[in-house]
């Protein structure tokens, strides 16, 4: 056993997990204020990447930069589904397990009409660009650039949204919905507001992962559903409804997937994935870092 | 867009029926067009190799063909062809329902194959059953001769002759530059796993080291924890069978490693133009399975190939595409001597041999033995034949320049 080399596999693959965790805090962040598991989660990242990818090639505009662009367009786009698909369901008092059931189908739906959307636009063909691309040499180890570069923007991006949640009238809004809908409404918070921001924060969040993921890999229009399901591993990890607790799930996935495959084989890649979900579900089922170990459906705060 | 597309169909089906109405009723039965049906994956892991090799040869031929006024039909005169398509969305068991209900329902007169060496597989069976020759432009498998279809056609070089090409070319590496460590990657699915079944004894045989086999399922995300293990083992010679989307991903991250192995070969997707677009001065030295070219000594060759960017505004891949072409040209061959019968066609391609795009062309028990495996590598924008010498459009160049 290469020791150096098992530690390089390890970095290789924490800097993935930055980008796992990026990617499941938004879905996370829907799920725990809103109860709306959005399937459609890697579609809005796979337009995020298309964005990029042509802000870059056609503009020249830098695919960091290009952020800036891309989170917002896809945030204004996801404040429009809320009001368009989930709004009406929402304000329509059911039961929780009715609520989860019918938002489920509304984002398959999504899912199918934005897969379809961008084959239609933008067809099959691989698309990729090469930005970053190059080694890093840092003390005798070598780095791919790209994914340094891509994971030091994913963390000042969850820095961003955690001090926002933290610092900010609407994201303690936000937090105080999570923690407690019915006190959170009797002090004022306006819900179907806070909803729309918040589904919108998502998809912006998954439009910034899709941005950071098109230096790394070839777009095509069906690459979303695969990070939709890391995501959800990671947030079960994690923990439902914690954000925190997302992050750490998603390193320690990126991690656990690569020194898996590394000691295994990559045809394992899913079969290591799915086996740290079922261990944890068996053992913890309020994920790994719920150091309350509340039940899924009383989600804690950030 | 949508407006000038619908004015182009309305006009087109408008003149066919003009056409249709100043002829005897008689004669109107006979000129109905000639059906061909085929899936091709446009959506899911297939959809990208099959929109590059298959689809746009297939539509290329039928304009070329539908321009000379039809299918030169032996004792019909010229019938149009008309396309009967569905999208298998790579799913293979809608391949086979879609097969099935081609030949009972929409009872067309001809089929054209699907994309791929499982999908091929899959589909074999039904068409031999019904009798529907089918010539695969896509098909690389050893199982083939052992499934008994005798109305299955492959008219790629198969893994067996592919990889003895290139553990040739290897061995003449290894006589060169004294270069011996292997690394080899495949998908795990039916192409990676019998060309890997056929490359290693071969490798054994050639007293090379091997120092890695990984298989890695199709659409994988992430090679680069395998890539560092070749990178740390030393890998000189690094082979990848790998289908498009891994082909891009393993130079890609590669590169980022700075894994700089003497030979760099993937297989699949390397003779696509996209990969020369996409790496530009780094696809330099690049090898792949393959190959073909527009200086290829065989007639229609150059012919093809500007025909191919005149129509779709880009160039044919340097392997298959050609193939596909080649095999639409050895179907209107046989149909313009024996007709629509679709037992005599089949005897037309167990007897002839073939003068096409991609060179002669003869079937022994349903494999082309006339085209023998080949290397190809990326040299200055062109995908040069390297081996074997007699085939060959360029030297080899070993070892392959520093990533860019």
């Amino acid at each position: 056993m290469n020791v150096g080399l098992l530690f390089d596999v390890a970095m290789g693959g924490l800097l993935l997990g930055g980008l796992y965790a990026l990617i499941a805090v938004g879905l996370n962040l829907q799920y725990g204020l809103m109860r709306v598991l959005n399937v459609a989660h890697g579609e809005l990242l796979m337009i995020g990447g298309y964005l990029t990818y042509f802000l870059y090639v056609d503009l020249g505009m830098n695919p960091i930069l290009s952020l800036v662009v891309t989170g917002p367009a896809v945030f204004v786009f996801g404040v429009f589904v809320h009001a368009g698909l989930y709004r009406r369901l929402l304000r329509q008092e059911r039961t929780r397990e009715e609520l989860e059931a019918n938002s489920l189908l509304i984002s398959f739906g999504l899912l199918f009409i934005l897969q379809n959307g961008a084959l239609l636009v933008w067809s099959a063909d691989l698309r990729g660009y090469q930005y970053l691309d190059r080694p890093l040499r840092i003390a005798g180890t070598i780095w791919p650039t790209n994914r340094v570069v891509a994971f030091a923007t994913a963390a000042v991006v969850t820095a961003l949204l955690f001090l926002f949640l933290r610092k900010t009238l609407a994201g303690t809004a936000l937090r105080a919905l999570m923690q407690a809908p019915v006190g959170a409404r009797l002090m004022g918070v306006n819900v179907p507001r806070a909803h729309a921001l918040c589904f919108g924060l998502g998809a912006g969040l998954a439009a910034i992962s899709g941005s950071l993921l098109s230096m790394l890999f070839e777009l095509t229009p069906f690459i979303g559903l695969p990070y939709t399901i890391t995501a959800l591993v990671v947030i079960i990890l994690g923990g439902l409804g914690s954000v925190g607790g997302s992050l750490l799930g998603g390193l320690l996935l990126g991690v656990v997937e690569s020194v898996g495959v590394y000691l295994t084989a990559p045809d394992l890649r899913m079969v290591i994935s799915y086996g740290v979900l079922v261990l944890v579900l068996v053992l913890r089922p309020s994920g790994l870092f719920n150091a309350l170990a509340r039940r899924p459906g009383q989600a804690e705060g950030t | 867009m949508i407006s000038r597309i619908a004015r182009r169909t309305f006009l087109k089906g408008a003149g066919a029926i003009a056409a249709l109405a100043g002829l005897p009723a008689s004669a109107r039965a006979q000129m109905g067009p000639v059906r061909i049906g085929f899936t091709l994956s446009a959506t899911g892991p297939y959809a990208v190799g099959a929109g590059i090799t298959q689809a746009p040869n297939y539509q290329l031929w039928l304009d070329q063909v539908n321009a000379k006024g039809g299918l030169q039909i032996a004792g019909d005169g010229r019938r149009p062809i008309q396309f009967i398509e569905y999208d298998d969305r790579s799913e293979i068991e809608t391949a086979v329902r879609l097969y099935e209900r081609m030949i009972t329902e929409d009872k067309v007169d001809l089929l054209l194959p699907p994309w791929g060496t499982a999908m091929n597989f899959a589909v074999a069976p039904i068409t031999t059953k019904h009798g529907y020759p089918l010539i695969g432009p896509t098909v690389g498998s050893l199982k083939l001769k052992d499934l008994g279809l005798p109305y299955f056609y492959a008219i790629l070089a198969q893994p067996d002759a592919m990889m003895q090409a290139l553990a040739a070319f290897l061995g003449d590496v290894k006589r060169q530059h004294q270069l011996n460590k292997v690394g080899v990657i495949h998908v795990a699915d039916l192409f990676g796993l019998e060309h890997q079944g056929a490359l290693i004894p071969l490798l054994k045989e050639g007293g090379f080291e091997v120092v890695d086999v990984k298989g890695y399922p199709l659409g994988v995300k992430d090679l680069s924890d395998v890539l560092r293990g070749m990178r740390a083992g030393g890998v000189d010679l690094f082979l990848g069978l790998t289908y498009p989307p891994d082909t891009i991903l393993a130079t890609t991250q590669s590169r980022t490693i700075d894994f700089q192995p003497a030979v760099f070969y993937t297989a699949v997707g390397t003779a696509f133009p996209f990969f020369r677009d996409r790496f530009k001065a780094s696809a330099e030295g690049v090898m792949g399975v393959g190959a073909w070219n527009p200086r290829v000594p065989f007639p229609g060759a150059k012919a093809y190939f500007d025909a191919h960017v005149a129509k779709h505004k880009k160039e044919p891949d340097r392997w298959a595409s050609a193939f596909a072409y080649a095999s639409l040209q050895i179907l209107e061959d046989s149909v313009a001597k024996v007709g629509l019968d679709r037992a005599k066609i089949k005897a037309h391609l167990d007897t002839t041999e073939f003068t096409t795009v991609v060179g002669p062309v003869k079937f022994t028990r349903g494999i082309n033995t006339a085209t023998p495996g080949m290397v190809g590598q990326w040299q200055k924008g062109e995908f040069e034949v390297v081996w074997p010498p007699e085939r060959a459009t360029a030297k080899a160049i070993v070892p392959k320049p520093k990533w860019e």
